[in-house]
């Protein structure tokens, strides 16, 4: 059974150069002729289908597309073109309160919301003390509403939302919100969700979240659909772009980037640029540049360079530096004793690290190439390049190790291996 | 059909929105019922004071004439004002959960109706204040208001629809209430205007319906059976065209708010 089914699904918005709002400027702006907007293409050609009790979760940049699709989805906006099929109840969960009158009490608007999402008064008459328990209101279930802290609202909101018994829940970074406690509950009822074998379509920046309940995945770039399968692959694809597609648009978006590097390049680059260093790129494990890496995978840094004159066994440098600027890798050929020989001889020199041991967020990268007594500096491009890691795994800390964990005990049979 | 049983699925939510914004609007002081009829019965006090004293208007039971008039306007003028804000004062409702977006007009009328039965009951007070009590004709009173309210549906529908795409329609409106107070029967009987003239106001619904609405409670005149036949299809045809104004329009709401 095909719970949700997109079928060529186009999305058009117009953008007003000039918003027309009121009628007066619509018959002042019909008489002086203007075209008033600029049409902007927000979803493109986009198919897929959830079966009945599937998880699927959508992945894309910002400005992907996702939400509008799953406002489409909850025929909040209408297509362009094409058309979405839907079987069963749907309950879209895009933000919480919905409806909340401030003024009301706490219980009054358990009432409306519960009527927003769906709920008849006899439902919650029933599930009245389950609500309040949850959301730990129980003693000022008679205050209003506007008296209450957000935290509260929130989890008021929560705990009336997940009474809503629908056959499809769409999702839209609900699960972003609130404490770690919070977030832990969202976690519980998404699992609860699954087991009852719920159809989720379920939008989310943290691939983690993704990987952890979805079976499949869409992924959407620049408002096309990309890929859609199974998961893993999906969120491989996102992290590497290994499209065509993502390459163009890579290409498209590194040449800015080295623009701005140019302008800055008086107080991050230095040296006699005896030997210069042309370019540095970041090579994937599937031999594509890229500027986004999973950790524990494979990356290669490739520095290409020419030189004029002569020069003997120049030592090449790299250093990876976090956000804070702290050190996490520094290298040279120096120190692994790599004799560089006649360098004219040479285009590129590449630094292969087999597995990044770095956690997720942005590193930036300083590139050097020094004389061989490290006394005269050639060409340094201090900080000038970066990368992201993206570390689909729940470790805490800035590096990743090998490891494993054991329990020792009393087990005649020695130590139980995890 | 399909539309309208689609619409009674939701009739849980409209009754609770309605009832909410209900309570919303008495709920910030206790005064606040009464603060809500100062309004009609100070327009009365003032107009009585001026139309009895100064123009000389000579209607029998000019008071409950007058206080029935201005009940049934302000009907009209609360459900239409109000409804004009329910849908882009929502955007919350519209943009991020779906259902019907007729739910919210309808719900908007029905505030505002169930805002005109407790001035209703004040008039009854007023009845009996005046020692007018109504007849049998009085059962011509409740369907009358039905179609009235109808008629404010229509008005509602459209007017709250084309609100979202042109900003400008409640000031527009606000103009246009402000006229029709006048050019109504309310703070006059048809019969003082010139008979050549009469055609003219009797094209307004309104003033049937609230010719009949006095002659049902304070006159014990039954309405004229043709008068009838021509509010409900005014009410209707008005309903209609705003529903499909409505219709039209109601695909791009979430985007253009």
């Amino acid at each position: 059974m095909d719970a949700v089914v997109v079928d060529g699904l186009w999305k058009t918005f117009r953008l007003p150069h000039e918003k027309r709002n009121t009628l007066f400027e619509q018959i002042t702006g019909t008489l002086y002729g203007k075209k008033g907007y600029e049409e902007f293409v927000a979803l493109k050609d986009i198919n897929f289908t959830v079966k009945k009790g599937e998880a699927v979760g959508v992945i894309g940049e910002n400005g992907s597309g996702k939400s509008t699709l799953l406002k489409i989805i909850a025929n909040i906006l209408r297509s362009t073109r094409g058309s979405v099929k839907i079987q069963g109840k749907i309950t879209p969960f895009l933000e919480l309160g919905v409806g909340f009158q401030p003024d009301l009490t706490a219980k009054e608007n358990i009432y409306i919301y519960g009527a927003v999402m769906g709920l008849s008064d006899k439902e919650i008459d029933a599930r009245l003390s389950e609500i309040l328990e949850f959301s730990g209101l129980n003693q000022f279930q008679d205050a209003k509403l506007k008296n209450l802290s957000s935290g509260m609202q929130v989890r008021l909101a929560f705990a009336t939302a997940i009474q809503t018994n629908p056959d499809i829940l769409l999702m839209d970074e609900v699960l972003a919100v609130g404490d770690m406690d919070f977030q832990q509950k969202c976690l519980d009822v998404f699992q609860r969700y699954l087991k009852e074998k719920k159809t989720i379509v379920f939008v989310s920046h943290d691939l983690n979240s993704v990987r952890r309940f979805c079976s499949k995945a869409l992924l959407l770039r620049h408002g096309e659909q990309v890929a859609f399968g199974e998961t893993n692959e999906i969120i491989d694809k996102y992290v590497y772009g290994v499209d065509d597609k993502a390459t163009h648009a890579d290409n498209r978006q590194s040449e800015p980037k080295k623009e701005e590097g140019k302008i800055e390049e008086k107080k991050t680059r230095w040296g006699n640029k005896k030997v210069k260093i042309t370019n540095v790129r970041f090579i994937d494990k599937f031999d594509r540049e890229n500027e986004r890496f999973m950790s524990k995978d494979p990356l290669l840094i490739k520095i290409e360079f020419e030189s004029q004159e002569e020069i003997i066994n120049p030592v090449f440098g790299v250093i990876v530096h976090d956000e804070k600027e702290n050190w996490c890798i520094g290298t040279n050929t120096d120190v692994v004793n790599l004799k560089t020989g006649k360098i004219k001889n040479f285009k590129a020199v590449e630094l292969n690290i087999e597995k990044l041991p770095l956690n997720q967020g942005i590193y930036f990268v300083s590139v050097a190439v020094v004389s061989e007594d490290l006394k005269e500096t050639f060409d340094y491009l201090d900080k000038m390049y970066k990368f992201n890691i993206i570390n689909t795994s729940k470790e805490y800390g800035r590096f990743l190790a090998d490891y494993n964990w054991k329990l020792i005990g009393e087990n005649r049979y020695g130590p139980k291996k995890f | 059909m399909h539309i309208i049983s689609n619409l009674w699925d939701y009739r849980h939510l409209t009754l609770k929105l309605a009832i909410s914004e209900f309570k919303l609007r008495y709920k910030n002081s206790i005064l606040g019922f009464f603060w809500s009829l100062l309004e009609p019965l100070l327009m009365l006090l003032v107009l009585y004071v001026v139309f009895t004293n100064f123009m000389r208007v000579n209607v029998e039971h000019y008071q409950l004439f007058l206080l029935m008039g201005i009940i049934s306007w302000n009907m009209l003028s609360r459900g239409t004002t109000m409804s004009l804000n329910s849908i882009i004062g929502k955007p919350g409702l519209v943009q991020k959960v779906y259902f019907p977006r007729e739910v919210l007009v309808i719900s908007s009328c029905l505030t505002a109706l169930l805002m005109t039965l407790l001035e209703f009951i004040v008039f009854g007070l007023f009845m009996l204040i005046f020692n007018v009590m109504p007849t049998i004709t009085i059962m011509y009173f409740p369907p009358v208001l039905f179609v009235e309210f109808l008629f404010i549906l229509g008005l509602s529908l459209g007017l709250a629809a084309l609100n979202v795409y042109y900003r400008d329609m409640q000031y527009i409106w606000a103009v246009v209430m402000q006229a029709g107070f006048f050019a109504a029967p309310i703070i006059y009987p048809v019969s003082s205007i010139p008979e050549k003239y009469v055609w003219i106001i009797m094209l307004n619904p309104m003033t049937r319906i609230i010719d009949m609405l006095r002659g049902s409670v304070i006159y014990s005149t039954p309405p004229v059976f043709g008068d009838g036949i021509f509010i409900l299809a005014a009410a209707l045809i008005v309903l209609a065209a705003g529903y499909l104004i409505f219709l039209r329009l109601e695909p791009g709401f979430a985007e253009e708010m």
